[in-house]
């Protein structure tokens, strides 16, 4: 087989490194069972591997780098579903996929089954540098400055069992895009990165202390340009200062966006530099030949069309209009001329968000391998991205994706529901979000009209660790506990790109159904008062929350 | 008490420990006691006579005293011992060691073989750290000392 | 530990966890076994309660349990928990009915 494109790839050093890793978990599992090590000790080793201990059973999450995957890893994947879950898996949010039925006893030999394809579970989970984010369309998109995904795996691996920074006051989530049209929501991430070319090479913007969570914030710039050779002297400074000065006294306030807000974007600032000051910039520089090294492990696509490609496209959406609608909807543009992006939706009408089959699984390893150099991307919109169709493939592809149940026409629509995994199978939940998605899901299942209410994003967390990201939802849903019944808080406005933006509270929170209902008015208000071309974000911010508010709340 | 030599430092051992706090009233102490809570800059007036850096985690999960080991070696150039305290793992021998901690207190129980073992695990890291690393392969990466 | 456990009329407690090796969500019956069903559990009053999580934390390890605790349950004629999330955990994702507990 040929090198796999679109991620790094392993040699000897990082194989064995792997089985260094599984061999120390496999023996923190024994101490565990022998009582060597507590209940308390053993959570946050386990964590950083990956293991939570969730409502039903053991949960496993898996490392996608990100977010990029080969044909070979996905099959892996959808054997372990098939083995030892329950036959299907959870693309996540980060980019990431978990398994909610593991056992303790398996685990190290489902680490040993993912690093025969140079996979793992490291810091998935635990107060450490998580695994890394990236734009979905990297490498590929027609709208981007520079290529993430070197820069993305340099802090990989520059994260990998730091030293210094494995036991943080709490977690710590890195985003990195090279595109104008932020798809990886740089400003609500601890550190957001955006990459762009400068004089010199490759510059960074970095924001510092956004997130969501309880106290949702958007990161603010700490720095608008680092140069590339000071790439990790700045991000080793920044974690530096919020290792030493994080609280860590109560969990709700350890992430570094409280000590942000606490002393000040430019005192932080200033902290920063004054690490800088005294770090020996020889000793943390990235050299040009560590990038090129790096680099050099990516393979490329060869991207070669026919020149009739576009045109053999424009004739098949002409001619299946089904087909079109899927194309508007879900696909984006490419670099290269007679290519296309196209984006594979997770969300049927009335379906779990982001949950996988072993067989859908296997399909899709199969499509990539015909379709897109056996590449595959998870979205933190929880979809699946075939990075590098061609046009005059297209078709093809769509026609095997309807097979498998997989051509919803609804990405970036209504029907893209993004939703955590809820009081089904989150210990820390308080209402289920599964049941409300697929209820919205049903409800705006409808292709055409899914098409006719446009761009429109719907999300939705169990509670207020805000795992759906509901504050960045246009519509965001949080579950609230009311004397054990299961409400919902409605939030409107909440954006996560460029323009990032919180979404305000409607009103009171409703129980489930009436929740939906207040939902499907307030899409009926939109409609009707919108102007020729107006989103449902133009339309929120011309009017103001009133008009929805009384629509949402007429009835109740 | 047990001590556990993570590198090629070893240990001495000090009959006085100082805190912090009353460092300046013993002009002539050699080893001093830092709480995670510490500035480690806080000892740039004493770092000529010292020869012991204790540094205490209150617990396992608490990660300052890393980055204040990191401090004294880089940031003020300590050369003497540094030793951890406290509650702390064998699964982070390699972590202390890598941020420059000489030296471990072992807690009642603690078995040394299995320091040994988890200090020895890697043979391959993923980035620089205080030590001097050769590099190994391509890359970022070094081999641990 | 202070919970509230603050019992309505017809309300009991039972004790549940997780099995260490597996993960199984396990209920603790009058024998101090710790069985899949719910229906097997011990039921006590806030006081009784009180001693057998002691005594089942006590055996935690030994038992191959973690994550001891109280749950709420009304007391008819089947154990049935007083929350939503007790009873998810009782019986099962209501997302996958496939998956339920065996009863
Ligand atoms: S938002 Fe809450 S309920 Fe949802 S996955 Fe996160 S912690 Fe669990």
């Amino acid at each position: 087989m040929n090198a796999p494109v679109g991620h790094y790839q392993y040699d000897q050093i990082d194989r064995n490194f792997l089985q260094s890793r599984i061999e120390e978990f496999e023996s923190q599992v024994q101490r565990r069972i022998d009582g060597t090590l507590t209940e308390d000790e053993f959570k946050p080793l386990r964590l950083m591997n990956g293991l939570y201990l969730q409502l039903h059973a053991y949960m496993l999450r898996i490392a996608i780098p990100y977010g990029i995957l080969d044909s070979r890893q996905m099959r892996k994947l959808s054997d372990i579903a098939h083995r030892y879950d329950r036959d299907y898996g959870h693309f996540t949010t980060r980019q990431n996929i978990q398994f909610n039925w593991i056992r303790l006893e398996d685990t190290p030999a489902i680490l040993r089954e993912l690093a025969d394809v140079d996979m793992h579970a490291i810091q998935t989970s635990g107060n450490c540098i998580r695994n890394v984010t990236s734009d979905e369309f990297a490498g590929a998109a027609a709208d981007e400055l520079v290529d993430p995904r070197v820069h993305a795996e340099i802090l990989r691996q520059w994260s990998t069992l730091h030293p210094e920074f494995t036991f943080l006051p709490r977690k710590f989530k890195i985003a990195i895009s090279g595109s104008p049209n932020d798809r990886v929501a740089a400003r609500f991430h601890d550190i957001g990165i955006l990459a762009r070319p400068g004089v010199d090479g490759t510059v960074f913007r970095i924001f510092v202390g956004g997130g969501m969570g309880r106290t949702p914030i958007i990161g603010q710039e700490i720095f608008d340009a680092v140069p590339e050779d000071r790439l990790l002297a700045t991000l080793e400074a920044i974690v530096r200062v919020y290792n030493a000065h994080g609280r860590r006294d109560n969990i709700y306030k350890a992430r570094i966006k409280i000590l942000v807000q606490a002393i000040g974007i430019e005192a932080y600032r200033e902290a920063v530099e004054a690490e800088l000051a005294l770090m020996n910039p020889d000793h943390y520089r990235l050299t040009p030949e560590t990038v090129a090294a790096i680099r050099a492990r990516f393979a490329v696509p060869e991207l070669v069309a026919p020149d009739n490609a576009s045109e053999v496209l424009a004739q098949q959406r002409i001619a299946d209009r089904e087909f079109d609608l899927w194309v508007r909807s879900n696909t984006h543009e490419h670099r290269a001329s007679g290519h296309i992006i196209a984006v594979v939706s997770m969300k049927p009408a009335g379906g779990i968000p982001g949950d996988a089959t072993s067989v859908q699984m296997k399909r899709l390893a199969d499509l990539a391998d015909v379709h897109s150099f056996g590449e595959l991307r998870i979205t933190h919109l929880q979809n699946v991205v075939l990075g590098h169709v061609r046009q005059d493939r297209l078709h093809d592809l769509w026609l095997s994706l309807r097979e498998v149940g997989l051509a919803s026409a609804n990405v970036g629509l209504i029907g893209d529901i993004v939703a955590c995994p809820g009081l089904d199978y989150c210990a820390l939940a308080n209402s289920r979000s599964i049941p409300i998605a697929q209820k919205l899901g049903a409800r705006f299942g409808n292709a055409d009209l899914q098409a006719e209410i446009g761009a429109l994003s719907i999300n939705i967390s169990g509670c207020i660790n805000a795992c759906g990201h509901h504050h960045a939802g246009n519509i965001g849903l949080l579950g609230v506990d009311k004397r054990g019944e299961e409400f919902f808080q409605i939030t409107l406005g909440g954006r996560a790109d460029q323009g990032a933006a919180i979404g305000s509270i409607l009103g009171p929170a409703l129980p489930e159904d009436d929740t939906v209902d207040a939902i499907a008015r307030i899409v009926d208000c939109y409609l009707g008062k919108r102007t020729a071309g107006e989103t449902f974000l133009d339309t929120l911010s011309r009017l103001g929350d009133v008009p929805f508010k009384d629509a949402a709340y007429e009835a109740v | 008490m047990k001590l556990f030599d993570l590198g090629a430092r070893a240990s001495n051992f000090h009959e006085q420990l100082v805190p912090l706090d009353e460092l300046q009233n013993f002009p002539d102490a050699r080893a001093v006691l830092l709480e995670a809570e510490h500035d480690p800059e806080r000892l740039k007036p004493f770092l000529a006579h010292l020869e012991l850096v204790v540094l205490r985690f209150p617990i396992f999960r608490d990660g300052r005293p890393f980055t204040q080991a990191r401090a004294l070696r880089e940031y003020l150039g300590f050369n003497g011992e540094i030793r951890a305290e406290g509650h702390i793992l064998p699964d982070q021998a390699a972590f202390l060691k890598r941020c420059g901690v000489d030296s471990v207190v072992l807690s009642e129980g603690s078995d040394p073989a299995l320091w040994e073992k988890q200090l020895h695990r890697f043979h391959e890291a993923y980035q620089r750290a205080v030590l001097p690393e050769a590099p190994l392969g391509v890359g970022l990466r070094v081999k641990p000392n | 530990m202070k919970r509230p456990t603050r019992l309505s009329a017809g309300e009991k407690l039972v004790l549940t966890a997780n099995r260490l090796l597996d993960g199984q969500i396990v209920w603790r019956d009058a024998f101090g076994q710790w069985l899949p069903q719910i229906r097997h559990a011990e039921t006590y009053d806030a006081e009784s309660a009180e001693l057998a999580l002691e005594n089942a934390k006590h055996n935690a390890q030994r038992d191959g349990v973690v994550g001891v605790y109280e749950v709420a349950v009304q007391d008819g004629s089947a154990i049935e928990p007083v929350s939503v999330r007790e009873r998810i955990r009782a019986h099962g994702p209501t997302v996958h009915p496939q998956f339920a507990t065996e009863a």
